[in-house]
């Protein structure tokens, strides 16, 4: 049995940056000695336990690198991102041949309700919960989080119209055009599945995405305690809970304003 | 650090804990209650903030021990002050650990 913990921890292991992987392994395995001395202590929940930590560790690691994410997360680099990609869209289909016919408007609300379709039963549609509060911002601060999702999604949709412009100059029955709509409906769903997500995960205030993720609970004891994620909000405008497991008294992502002595004075 | 750093309750709980004196990630998880899969990685993040650091046994006082050395962590200056406004902002904290004490 204790091989067998021990080969968990160095499973884990692996997902820890190699930098930080040794020191990593050293301390799990030292504590690892204690808790088996430890009646408190489940030792095979805290073997896995391990996982988390090291997945933590491995996410810090890639939001340290300046990647996308992390670059992503102000609200007008995002929009920015999105108007980048529909002006490369457009780029690409200047040389084209323009189509015969206009697009009609019917094609586009059909690949629009296909996405929605598609949407409905794969895709958590939810917001979250933002409760009523003292220390909520004003009615126009709350609501500039409508016109940033609305503004994403124009910017989806525009990129949607270049593709079905780019098919429809490939002519109506063609196998390339075929592939580019079936293409279009595959990316269309997963752009608003991330416009949706991204959302979630902003901070109503100032729209930033949300920072510093916590697990708290665990999944085989939902019934009886919180079982959620923490984020919380760069600038300490608040704090959002994510469950893991939703129930009906706790489904969507909920909200907490704080007060301004949270705010990060920098 | 650029501010006061922003935790949040189960964070504050951590320090807390770590601020009384319990310097290992298994004891803050007996005085907690909270699983190792909250506990370590919310402990790292404490430390990349700056408001604990950690420091290996000494492996002379292990040996001697018969036993592995050990990570200890303990507060710095910048988790002092942390503590002190978190505190503050969650006074019920106080309360709790004296109640794990009593329990104890």
């Amino acid at each position: 049995m204790h091989f067998l913990r021990r080969a968990m921890l160095w499973a884990a292991a692996r997902l820890v940056p190699r930098r930080e992987r040794a020191e990593w392994l050293a301390e799990w395995i030292a504590e690892l000695w204690y808790a088996r001395q430890s009646c408190a202590v489940d030792v095979n929940r805290f073997c896995l336990g391990a996982f988390q930590d090291a997945l933590g560790l491995r996410r810090h690691a890639s939001e340290c690198e300046p990647g996308a994410a992390s670059w992503l997360a102000s609200p007008s680099r995002c929009l920015l991102f999105l108007a980048g990609l529909d002006a490369m869209a457009l780029l690409a289909i200047l040389p084209v041949p323009r189509p015969s016919e206009p697009i009609p408007l019917r094609a586009i609300l059909l690949l629009m309700g296909m996405a929605c379709l598609i949407l409905l039963p794969t895709t958590r549609l939810s917001l979250g919960h933002y409760p009523a509060s003292r220390y909520a911002p004003s009615l126009a601060t709350r609501m500039r989080r409508w016109f940033f999702l609305a503004a994403k999604i124009a910017l989806i949709l525009a990129g949607m119209f270049a593709g079905l412009l780019l098919a429809a100059s490939l002519g109506e029955k063609t196998r390339a055009a075929a592939v580019l709509v079936d293409g279009l409906l595959l990316g269309s769903v997963l752009a608003f599945r991330w416009a949706l997500r991204d959302q979630r995960r902003r901070c109503p205030v100032c729209l930033r995405l949300l920072t510093n993720p916590v697990t708290v609970g665990q999944r085989a004891s939902w019934f009886l305690e919180w079982n959620c994620t923490e984020l919380i909000c760069p600038r300490g405008h608040g704090m959002l809970y994510i469950p893991e497991n939703p129930t009906s008294w706790f489904a969507a992502p909920r909200w907490l304003y704080v007060d301004s002595s949270w705010r990060v004075r920098s | 650090m650029a501010g006061d750093p922003t935790l949040s309750h189960t964070a504050a709980i951590i320090l807390h804990t770590i601020g009384a004196g319990y310097g290992y990630g298994l004891r803050v998880m007996e005085k907690t209650g909270l699983p190792s899969g909250t506990v370590y990685p919310a402990m790292r993040r404490l430390e990349r903030d700056g408001l604990i650091k950690s420091q290996w046994e000494a492996q002379s006082v292990a040996d001697a021990g018969q036993r592995p050395a050990r990570k200890y962590y303990r507060l710095t200056r910048a988790g002092k002050a942390a503590l002190i406004a978190t505190l503050k902002r969650y006074p019920l904290l106080v309360g709790l650990a004296l109640a794990a004490e009593i329990k104890e």
